[in-house]
């Protein structure tokens, strides 16, 4: 019998091939499961093509932000309100993408892995209801504060990671959605959350960048001084700055915004430093959101010198920027250099303290952020007004970004509050607002001062 | 680390809500026996996959053991007073280190002779060796009776044929000598492995009457009970009867009852029929056993079924109905059945012959012409799946019988080639390869039962909703073609994935059990049963998750089909037939 058992190695290579197989489907069932069961024919979760039953989304301080009640979605009582949040819950359709409603429907829906689609009693436990770290009425005051422009406020909890605030305009009350394609010019780009997934070009904010390679890499540079005269010759090429503001010392060239300066101290760490600061202020990668994907921002000076370098380092050129990226940067400078990522679901559960790890990453040497959180101090004392933003310990970086096209600028404003009770870092961004001291500065101070309220 | 964690993490919170809830919705239900039903599927859900993996590993540990040592059938003693055991009824001598007695002398050929112990009787059969064969100095043309004392000479090596039961001369060295080892590793008992089974379908039959509410069929707990019965007393029956190992009956006893299940969710009307089928099942593989066991009726009963078959072949064509596109149905009047799955179990036995018939003859053509037959009638009445399955069946048998994986390969290229030109030709087969991979986006289409199978599972979970609870029974074969995703969504991942792994096993343990068997034909008989169980599962497992095309073919012993529960009994008396060991006591 010899001869034939070694000639059953087929049989073998089959069970092996089934086993493969398998394995390939377990594989696939673990990744993609949660979104085979939220096909609209399954009669488990939906009745005609609409889901029977979905948990209750709640803000952190426990109002409803969203709810189904007999097969029909409703949202907050206060109309403001729920436009304010509409991006944080999603639509009623799910044409928000990054919407809790859409991203953690599986949840909602009262789905998991071991269970299944299994309910007890025919009800959803209140394990598929969920708590967002939002704070309502401050995302009302933002959207307020927006005033039918368009753009974004994010504010977020540096050390814990917890976004209190997140709005985004246009926006609609999700409760009667208007037409959106009957009014293009309105409501463009009304589905897409821009604190989550957009990219703008950064303007001055992102000399918070070319600053922190400046601490890091070029020798006494705090008591280097600058000579601008508002204009700068780079080959055959020029950059400009708004006014002649003679002789600077960095603080001043970052609180006067000026060009000239930078794009010397630009030129002076060189292509490589300023891709490498950029990559670690978080260009150039996303993160993630409690599973929701950023956008990415882009600097890319590999290869750039001159005129286009020099432009690159005050944040022009061909950079961009996403803004819960950026304001997770400057909650690192705010935290001693360490990043925590931003998170929205409040409740990871009851055991959460096993399983909730905070994502944390050194982006800056704590010496590093530390003088670049003296310098962005000194910015709100001595141009901002500190009158402006009484109480807060504002450290902030206006920004003013050129977008051409014979459009207004976007507006900027970024910062964080240097307050042990109130550990806040923020981002404000109006589309063609015009200047950003103008323009966002007085929305962050509103929902600043309503934040720490 | 993580993920366990995350998994504790959901498991503890699940229950600590539903606790609560519990509590807190005690005043909405509407009926105690509602309430009764809900706090039974709370429970039992989680009994279910532990009692299925308990059945799977009580079942192959002992399998996987080695047992005592087989008997022994004869010595032969050679000149230098070592006596080797003779454990098989065929014993290849030669030079070749893949004989079973192997003489490592220049002038033996690498395979010399086979000496056949038949019906009592041994005898030896020159494979055309260069230096010959004598039988008590004789030199022998073909095949010589031989006698026991009679002196056997290989090209000059000379040994006697000695009977198993002669006590060893006093004072000669012992080679090889049989050695009773006690079996390794803790006794499992059988009798306990049974009890898990039969608690399994109780609480499972249970757990489908309550998801029927009011509204009982009494088909349910009947056929179930009569089921569990028939079980006991086969269990019985094999104890008392039989010195085998019967681990093998159990893990099938197992797929059936999840068959009964499965059938009492989806269609309790076919419930006294499929009974039936599972009945007349075991009495098939009991008779089919017991005609092997000698292998002389095995090669009447091995022709009587190539006739049979080809009988069935023909008036399949002739009479055939066609049902989903596949003409695989003879109805009868008070029966239909699907002949093919007949045929299977004569295919099987067609590829089968004794070690002295495979090295002497080297002749395939009958077998060839009659797996030509069988796929050239399954191809006729559209039903590619059994083909895909006949043919990897007739690779594994052609390559055990042969040796000569150079022609295999060739054979199997020219079949795809051949298959790749039918399908082109074909609208309905290649519509299926079309799906195949992008089933999503033709969800209500041609990918229609791949995406509803995938649906299915992820609503069921590792855990499954419970049985009788689901949707996935409305969909059409959902208990046949697509039973992968009514055990998922009903009995859950971990219990559908038991069961695949289960025939995964009976699979693995036929190619085992050749290394012991006592004649080639049964080697050969239970790698070709097994492949067929092999493929089907595969086919209809990953065809129905849409890993593979989708093939519309069953799973053994688990989809609704009596044709196809019979012929899966009576494949697996063709594996069990390989098993010459003997259970502890
Ligand atoms: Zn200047």
């Amino acid at each position: 019998m010899k001869l034939l058992s070694t000639r059953t190695a087929l049989v073998l290579i089959y069970s092996l091939l089934l086993v493969l197989g398998l394995v390939a489907f377990t594989v696939k069932y673990f990744n993609n499961a949660s979104a085979w069961v939220q096909y609209p024919t399954n009669r488990h979760l939906y009745a005609n093509g609409k889901l029977h039953s979905s948990g209750t989304i709640y803000d952190c301080s426990g109002s409803i932000l969203m709810q189904m009640v007999d097969g029909t979605t409703e949202f907050n009582k206060d109309k403001t309100v729920r436009t304010a949040v509409m991006h944080a819950t999603g639509d009623v359709n799910s044409n928000v993408a990054t919407g809790a409603q859409a991203v953690f429907r599986d949840r909602l829906t009262g789905w998991d892995i071991i269970n299944g689609a299994y309910r007890f009693n025919n009800k959803l436990s209140s394990r598929s209801d969920l708590t967002l770290t939002l704070d309502a009425d401050l995302c009302a005051t933002a959207y307020k504060e927006l005033d039918g422009r368009r753009g974004t406020v994010g504010v977020y909890n540096y050390k814990t990671g917890e976004i209190l605030c997140m709005v985004s305009t246009p926006s609609f009350d999700p409760e009667n959605p208007p037409d959106v394609e009957a009014n293009p010019e309105k409501y463009e780009g009304v589905y897409i959350n821009r604190l989550f997934s957009s990219a703008y070009t950064p303007g001055s904010v992102f000399k918070l960048a070319t600053a922190a390679a400046a601490i890091d890499h070029l020798n006494n540079v705090e008591n280097n001084l600058y000579h601008c005269d508002g204009k700068l010759q780079i080959g055959g090429d020029m950059v400009t700055c708004p006014s002649a503001h003679g002789e600077v010392t960095i603080e001043q060239a970052l609180a006067n915004s000026c060009n000239t300066a930078f794009a010397q101290i630009t030129l002076d760490l060189g292509a490589d430093r300023l891709q490498k600061y950029a990559d670690l202020a978080g260009f150039n990668s996303r993160l993630e959101v409690d599973g929701i994907k950023t956008a990415i921002g882009k600097v890319n000076v590999a290869d750039v010198e001159g005129a286009d370098l020099a432009w690159a380092g005050i944040g022009q050129y061909t950079n961009t920027a996403n803004p819960l990226n950026f304001m997770a940067y400057m909650g690192a400078i705010a935290n001693d250099g360490v990043r925590i990522t931003p998170r929205i679901l409040a409740d990871q559960g009851i055991f959460s303290f096993i399983t909730t790890s905070v994502e944390k990453k050194r982006v800056l040497s704590a010496e590093t952020a530390e003088k670049l959180g003296k310098m962005m101090r000194n910015n709100t004392i001595s141009t901002y007004g500190e009158g402006n933003f009484r109480g807060l310990e504002l450290c902030a970086k206006t920004g003013t970004a050129e977008v051409g096209g014979g459009k207004q600028p976007h507006a900027w404003f970024a910062g964080y509050l240097d307050r042990e009770d109130f550990p806040l870092a923020f981002v404000v961004i109006i589309e063609n607002g015009g200047s950003g001291s103008r323009a966002a500065a007085p929305v962050a101070a509103k929902v600043l001062q309503a934040a720490v309220r | 680390m993580n993920d366990f964690l995350e998994i504790m993490k959901q498991l503890l919170e699940g229950y600590l809500t539903k606790f609560t809830d519990i509590f807190v919705n005690m005043e909405n239900f509407p009926a105690p026996l509602e309430v009764a039903s809900e706090l039974y599927t709370l429970v039992v859900r989680w009994v279910f996959p532990i009692l299925a993996a308990a059945i799977f590993l009580r079942c192959i540990l002992p399998l996987l053991q080695n047992g005592k040592e087989k008997a022994v059938w004869g010595y032969l003693c050679m000149t230098d007073g070592t006596r080797t055991p003779l454990k098989n009824w065929e014993n290849l001598i030669g030079r070749s280190k893949f004989s079973d007695i192997v003489i490592n002398l220049p002038f033996v050929s690498r395979s010399h002779a086979v000496l056949t112990f038949h019906n009592g009787v041994w005898s030896i059969a020159d494979l055309g060796s260069k230096g010959g064969v004598k039988v008590n100095g004789r030199k022998i043309e073909k095949q010589e009776i031989v006698d026991y004392g009679d002196t056997l000479s290989l090209s000059g090596v000379e040994m006697a044929l000695a009977p198993a039961d002669a006590e060893p001369p006093k004072g000669l060295l012992q080679k090889n000598d049989t050695v009773s080892t006690p079996p390794s590793g803790r006794h499992i008992r059988t009798g306990a492995t049974l009890f898990l089974i039969l608690i399994f379908l109780i609480l499972g039959s249970i757990q489908i009457c309550f998801s029927m509410g009011t509204q009982v069929n009494p088909a349910v707990p009947l056929t179930l009970l009569i089921f569990i019965l028939a079980m006991c007393l086969h269990y019985i029956f094999m104890r008392w009867f039989s010195r085998k190992y019967f681990e093998l009956e159990l893990l099938c006893y197992f797929l059936c009852g999840l068959n009964l299940l499965i059938v009492a969710s989806a269609a309790p009307n076919s419930l006294y029929k499929q009974l039936a089928a599972i009945l007349t099942g075991i009495v098939v593989y009991t008779v089919i056993k017991m005609i092997i066991g000698n292998l002389g009726r095995a090669h009447k009963l091995k022709y009587f079924l190539m006739a049979s078959a080809l009988v069935l072949m023909i008036l399949n064509l002739a009479l055939g109905e066609t049902y989903f596109g596949a003409k695989r149905w003879i109805n009868l009047g008070f029966i239909t059945f699907q002949p093919m799955e007949f045929v299977k179990i004569a295919f099987v036995l067609a590829g089968a012959a004794t070690l002295d018939r495979l090295l002497t003859t080297r002749n395939m053509t009958a077998f060839i012409a009659f797996s030509g037959a069988c796929i050239g009638t399954l191809v006729l009445i559209r039903d590619f799946g059994t083909a895909v399955v006949i043919f990897g069946t007739f690779i594994v048998i052609a390559f055990m019988q042969s040796g000569d994986l150079r022609t295999i390969a060739l054979v199997t290229a020219g079949a795809v080639f051949g298959s790749t030109a039918v399908v082109s030709f074909m609208p309905y087969i290649a519509s299926r390869f079309a799906a195949w991979g992008n089933v999503w986006d033709l969800a209500n289409t041609s990918g229609y039962q791949q995406t509803r199978t995938m649906i299915a599972a992820a609503s069921g979970g590792l855990l499954g909703v419970g049985g009788g609870n689901g949707y996935f029974k409305y969909i059409p074969a959902a208990d046949t073609d697509l039973v992968f995703g009514m055990l998922s969504e009903e009995w859950g991942l971990l219990v559908a994935l038991t069961v695949v792994l289960t025939i995964v096993f009976i699979a693995v343990y036929a190619v085992f059990l050749t290394k012991n068997s006592r004649s080639s034909f049964y080697a050969i008989a239970a790698c070709g049963a097994a492949s067929i169980f092999l493929i089907q599962t595969a086919l209809n497992v990953l065809g129905s998750v849409d890993i593979l095309p989708l093939t519309g073919i069953t799973i053994p012993f688990v989809s609704n089909g009596g044709s196809s529960m019979i012929a899966s009994w009576g494949l697996l008396a063709l594996i069990k037939s390989a098993d010459g060991r003997i259970r502890p006591e």
